[in-house]
């Protein structure tokens, strides 16, 4: 290892109001060489990655490429430095080709006028082949797979002479065959020389391709090894740090009392392999995974947003064949989706108009919206999960992350849904409005009915689920009382070897 | 703004609204008074284009004058409210021009023939009602922006119109030119007021009322508000855009039916440029014009602000010319000063 250090990230930190997402972070990456960075959700892997390719601008510390700190922090900027990141979804122009793309703004011209098109595809075609990348240069963007958009990225950044490539969650959208050229692709450039940082929630295959890993907890750095010295276990406990306790007064065990009022007996689809699981009333049932272990497709599948291949679902003890959302709120399910402005709220209506919005007929009377009920209603709710609020005929786009969560909980109860299933509903929410959050989820199963929590973050589950399903690849891997587990083991479930046995 | 335990988020830092000296005076300016003022600004234009017209002519602020305006505007008046109903669901018609002609043709022929009044006034509402409810299950179908869809549908019903009049107007409207063609006879209130006042009148009470109780209306908000939440809070879209246009296409019957009646005439142009009249009208006015927000009465201060342009530049002595280019500068103008939020 006598290459020169290309990129050092010395002593950086980055705060955001209320949390410091970064805290004295260095790590250095030589040319050549494969870099894993792994960490759980909200260890700090995407903040950094937004430093080093100048989203955001460290607040402390400094950034170093081959030997020189970088003064401008903007993503343009750190591309001319030869900066390349490769997102899960890259951005390219889909109504050009290949060539274009990977040329896009170097594409030889006469004169400056017309496009050279035999010159592009030549170019773009010996750069392809030189990394044995089997793609037609003339094929429109829109046409490629999404694997083979990501080659179309990497292309790109080959083309500008990248010489530190950032690949994040590269094989989420792969199947094992492309996994396999991506690995090959990345053992090309390294002989070529370019640095990679290889950002991953699969441990195997960062054990598999990195020279050197570094474990990231809480914004911080709490090791930088070789692989050699390092197990995957040994990873898992640095990603969760010390054993946890299980964080809010609860009585475990002694909640799941009710009947079973969600049942899936061996779902499948495209994403889902034969999945088990059953809610019970009274019951707050965690499911976690990486993106892209299922979760979300549960969610979607129930709700009639996905096909069901497949299986059975029991609702209330009797058979249910998910059709939409009318069909499930009609059931007594509702969805609390992991966006709310994006797929949950109106956000131009009011935070009374979007508490009634899911049962408009319950306050119509012969035609005519009983505008006062519906203020009846919405301030009950609004006091009784104290959403912050100026008034009740405030639009709910001017509410905070975690009120508007709340406003979807609303919703649901003044649906009077039985069955609740929500997304991630703490993501991008403060500590406080958390805590809130976690409260009245473990209220909504005192009050009997059946809640179906959707998270990433297993930490944020633990702290409120009387019991956790792990998922990994479709499938669930385990289906736990929290009692009997903790945040190492689940993480070992959904991300270690433990769970791979499946 | 929230209460103290609502700390701002890492995510997302609260935007301030941009912090122009008008901006932060109106903010002030809403902590006393509970109205949303900023949305009727026409009416603050309105007051100053009437004023200055005034001083230039001693004909110009005289009740038939104003009773001239509200007969010159009420049918575009009646499409507005139409329209910005569906623009408010995100949605929007450009068929209405072609489709009030057809209406009034299909009446007029009618007449003509020597049917019974009752008959050709349904017909003629019905044709338009129909064409509504086409235009909804096309748009409900989601393959293309209603834009487009009801482009081909006003296409369509330009050739099936001058088909059927081959193109020579039918000038004879019969009841409807006795109904609609003159002002309200003495003994009933507001002596004097064109009678093409009343069904405009009704037309925006109803949509006021519709876009405020009922629930329907709540669906239309909801839709241009945002679909996908529409759709997962359990909102039955496709059927509530057929209804949304179908309601548009009834408008537009009635709105044939006085217009016809209004001038006497059933002609393929008789409502040339409603469609977009219309959607500048109801924009103008304070109806957002990718949806969400809007409302019957903003939008009819759009309409009133576009007659009481077109009339002043007349008493001011102006060629007719400067008519377009004040409607059209009032577009610019509204578009660019309507709340900067979104």
């Amino acid at each position: 290892m006598a290459e020169p250090v290309l990129l050092a990230i010395e002593h950086v930190g980055k705060r955001f109001p209320g949390v410091q997402a970064l805290d004295d972070v260095s790590l250095t990456l030589r040319a050549g060489e494969v870099h894993g960075l792994v960490g759980q959700n909200g260890a700090g892997k995407s903040t950094l990655v937004k430093c080093i390719t100048g989203v955001h601008a460290p607040d402390a510390g400094q950034i170093v490429l081959e030997g020189g700190p970088i003064t401008t922090y903007m993503p343009k900027h750190a591309y001319d430095l030869g900066i390349a990141v490769v997102h899960q979804r890259t951005q390219l122009i889909p109504w050009l080709s290949v060539a274009e793309n990977v040329l896009l703004g170097q594409l030889p011209t006469f004169h400056g006028a017309v496009i050279q098109r035999g010159e592009a595809n030549r170019i773009t075609r010996d750069l392809l082949e030189r990394f044995r990348l089997r793609l037609d240069p003339e094929t429109l963007v829109h046409r490629l797979a999404p694997p083979e958009r990501q080659q179309v990225a990497i292309a790109r950044a080959l083309f500008r002479r990248a010489k530190l490539l950032i690949l994040d969650e590269p094989t989420a959208a792969l199947d094992a065959e492309r996994a396999q050229h991506l690995f090959e692709l990345i053992g090309d450039l390294q002989a070529q020389d370019v640095g990679v940082l290889y950002v991953s929630h699969h441990l195997e295959e960062v054990f598999r391709l990195a020279d050197r890993i570094t474990v990231l907890r809480d914004g911080k750095v709490v090791a930088t090894r070789p692989v050699g010295e390092l197990d995957q276990n040994e990873v898992v406990t640095l990603m969760a740090g010390r054993r946890l306790e299980n964080g809010i007064a609860r009585a475990p065990g002694e909640a799941a009392a009710g009947e079973p009022l969600l049942v899936l007996d061996g779902i499948s689809n495209a994403v889902l392999h034969d999945v088990r699981l059953s809610v019970r009333a009274g019951e707050v049932v965690g499911v976690t995974g990486v993106i892209g272990a299922g979760g979300h497709d549960i969610a979607r599948t129930v709700f009639g947003l996905e096909r069901l291949d497949a299986g059975e679902i029991r609702l209330r003890g009797e058979p249910y064949v998910p059709r939409g959302p009318r069909q499930a709120i009609a059931r007594g399910l509702f969805l609390v989706p992991e966006d709310p402005t994006r797929d949950g709220l109106v956000p131009v209506l009011s935070v009374a108009q979007n508490i009634t919005l899911v049962d408009l007929p319950g306050i119509t009377r012969s035609g005519v919206l009983r505008l006062g009920k519906e203020r009846e209603i919405a301030e009950r709710y609004v006091g009784e999960l104290s959403i912050a609020t100026s008034s009740i005929d405030t639009p709910v786009r001017n509410l905070s992350g975690g009120n508007q969560q709340k406003v979807l909980v609303a919703k649901a109860l003044a649906l009077g849904a039985t069955v609740l299933v929500l997304e991630e509903p703490t993501q991008g929410v403060d500590v406080h409005a958390t805590a809130e959050i976690h409260r009245i989820i473990r209220s909504l199963a005192e009050g009997g009915k059946a809640v179906m929590v959707i998270s990433t973050d297993i930490r944020d589950l633990l702290q409120f689920a009387d019991r956790v399903v792990a998922l990994r690849g479709g499938r669930v891997v385990a289906d736990l009382p929290a009692a009997e587990t903790d945040y190492a083991h689940m993480l070992d479930l959904t991300v270690g070897s433990l769970g791979a046995v499946a | 703004m929230a209460t103290p335990t609502n700390v701002p988020l890492p995510a997302r830092p609260q935007k301030e609204a941009p912090g122009s000296i008008p901006v932060r005076l109106y903010g002030r300016l809403r902590r006393f008074v509970n109205v949303d003022v900023y949305a009727y600004w026409p009416l603050f234009v309105m007051v100053i284009i009437i004023a200055y017209t005034s001083t230039k002519s001693s004909n110009y602020l005289t009740v038939f004058n104003f009773e001239n305006i509200l007969s010159q505007v009420a049918p575009l008046g009646m499409v507005t409210m139409g329209q910005a109903i569906l623009l408010i669901s995100a949605g929007l018609d450009l068929s209405v021009g072609y489709n009030i002609a057809l209406s009034s043709i299909v009446t007029g022929l009618l007449l003509q023939d020597g049917q019974p009044m009752w008959l050709a006034v349904g017909c003629g509402i019905g044709a338009a009602t129909g064409v509504g409810f086409v235009n909804g299950v096309l748009v409900a179908q989601n393959r293309a922006h209603p834009f487009i869809i009801t482009l081909g549908v006003s296409i369509f019903l330009f050739g099936l119109d001058t088909q059927l009049t081959g193109g020579a107007p039918v000038n004879d409207m019969k009841g409807l030119y006795t109904v609609f063609g003159g002002n309200l006879a003495e003994g009933f209130p507001f002596f004097g007021l064109p009678t093409v006042a009343i069904p405009l009148v009704i037309v925006v009470a109803f949509a006021y009322s519709f876009l405020r109780w009922s629930p329907l209306g709540r669906r239309a908000y909801a839709i241009g508000g945002n679909e996908e939440a529409a759709y997962l809070s359990g909102i039955p879209i496709k059927r509530t855009k057929i209804y949304l246009y179908t309601l548009m296409g009834a408008i537009v019957g009635l709105t044939g039916m006085v217009l016809a009646g209004q001038i006497n005439e059933a002609s393929f142009n008789l409502a040339q440029n409603f469609e977009l009249e219309s959607i500048a009208c109801a924009v103008i006015g304070g109806t957002a014009l990718f949806g969400g927000r809007g409302g019957a009465l903003r939008s009819i201060q759009g309409v009133a602000l576009w007659g009481i342009v077109q009339n002043a530049i007349v008493f001011t002595g102006l060629s007719s010319n400067y008519q377009e280019m004040a409607l059209g500068a009032i577009i610019v103008i509204a578009v660019m000063v309507t709340r900067p939020e979104r």
